[in-house]
């Protein structure tokens, strides 16, 4: 797949998935912009780290900090995307936070934040990006988890992970006479710093044989997969890619 | 209490973790560097270095910070307001739980972002020694033979089961709990 001339963004860039889907942009010939939270810390450091080495590949990065759930950051996100490069091609909904607590346990506060990032800030970045993507016939790729369909202890992202693949579907039609296609990707269990969590919160998922952990890679090439003309005729679908691991009723 | 882990093996094993965690040199890190304002450390960087404290001890850290437990013990706004601050009950607890002399100025409040950045190396390796220190005088087999056995965990050396501690949270609950019957902080 190549995607020479092209801007990819990918929000929540700085670490994990959205570090291999940004490297893997880059690999295949587009620049990138990357995206993370928090200023002065570790995210900051590693979205750093990255663009260096996607400017070593020959491509262009553009860092820009901007929390999702924040109106305006995102609204100055895709200002930047606009000034430097004038164009984005490929949205990458990517960011994600959330407290690991059983659902019915969030207090008032944590339950509007969760929303607010992981559904409404979702659906800024879309609407903020939405000239853009126009003007260049983009692609949105939303990437969602397993916990969409399956029960996960302590896992109250899965809701809108749920709630954002019905969103990918929506926009699938609705944008489809503005020239934009959406679809999703879910992933199985990935080996990030959010698995971390999981797995103490998870008993047992320590015990996940190796073959059923999917390398950030592997999502990355699925994005890439749905971004590209060989996934034309794709519109509104949730790709997933867990190595199997919802096929089964146990591991 | 126990007496076969000492607080200098414990700060060396925050430090080890952290170091890890960041990818840094230990050696760079002190007693009294704040994990998020000297080191950089975000959310996920803590449960990392947890997750490695559990590993080398056998131990079960806090999932949730003390704030949180108290919201939930107490209600919900009890020691955060709508706004993010902390509430003067909060401060109290803050002031009870942390060296008063290592605290910033809490004269005009606190944000509840700003309290992570109160966490040093000093204040989880005290947080670890909390739980090394619920090991029961006794093992569940009746035996009194705690020992050291692989690495830094503790196991019985008659029947060689792992020590079973306290759990962090369940700690913290105790903690506030005793708080409150003391000095009835949150009023019913």
């Amino acid at each position: 797949m190549k995607f020479n001339n092209s801007v990819a963004l990918v929000t929540g860039s700085s670490r994990g998935i959205g570090a291999a889907i940004a490297r893997a942009f880059a690999r295949a010939g587009a620049d990138v912009v990357i995206n993370h939270r928090t200023v002065g810390g570790s995210s900051e450091a590693k979205a750093g780290e990255l663009a260096a080495e996607i400017q070593a590949l020959g491509r262009q990065a553009l860092v820009v900090p901007a929390d999702i759930a924040d109106r305006e950051a995102v609204r100055a996100m895709m200002a930047a995307v606009r000034e430097r490069f004038g164009r984005l091609d490929h949205l990458i909904l990517n960011a994600a936070r959330a407290p690991f607590k059983p659902m019915e346990r969030l207090l008032d506060r944590e339950l509007r934040d969760l929303v607010e990032t992981n559904f409404v800030g979702q659906v800024r970045c879309l609407r903020e990006a939405l000239a853009l993507l126009e003007t260049s016939g983009g692609r949105v790729v939303f990437v969602s988890s397993l916990g969409s369909r399956f029960y996960a202890p302590e896992y109250p992202l899965g809701a809108m992970k749920a709630a954002m693949e019905a969103a990918v579907r929506h926009w699938a039609e609705s944008l489809r006479p503005r020239g934009i296609n959406a679809n999703a990707v879910c992933g199985g269990i990935v080996r990030t710093d959010a698995f971390k969590v999981l797995r103490q919160v998870w008993d047992g998922l320590d015990r996940l044989p190796e073959e059923l952990c999917v390398a950030p890679e592997e999502i990355a090439d699925a994005v890439l997969f749905l971004c590209a003309p060989e996934s034309r005729g794709v519109r509104g679908q949730t790709l997933v890619v867990d190595r199997g691991l919802g096929n089964r009723l146990r591991f | 209490m126990q007496q076969l882990i000492n607080r200098t093996d414990v700060v060396a094993a925050v430090k080890q973790a952290a170091a890890e965690t960041l990818r840094i040199d230990a050696a760079t890190i002190r007693p009294d560097h704040s994990f998020v304002r000297d080191l950089g450390l975000e959310s996920l960087d803590f449960l990392d270095i947890d997750y490695r404290l559990e590993q080398t001890f056998g131990i079960k850290m806090a999932r949730h910070f003390f704030l949180e437990h108290a919201e939930d013990l107490f209600g919900e706004g009890s020691a955060i307001d709508a706004d993010g601050r902390l509430t003067s009950q909060a401060i109290e607890l803050l002031k009870s739980r942390y060296d008063p002399t290592r605290l910033p100025d809490l004269s005009s409040g606190l944000d509840m972002d700003q309290v992570s950045g109160l966490i040093t190396v000093d204040s989880m390796s005290d947080a670890v020694m909390g739980i090394l220190d619920t090991l029961p005088e006794r093992c569940a087999c009746g035996a009194s033979a705690w020992k050291n056995g692989e690495g830094r965990r503790i196991v019985c050396g008659a029947c060689g089961a792992p020590a079973a501690y306290t759990n962090g949270d369940e700690l913290i609950r105790q903690w506030l709990t005793g708080i409150q019957a003391e000095r009835n902080l949150f009023s019913a």
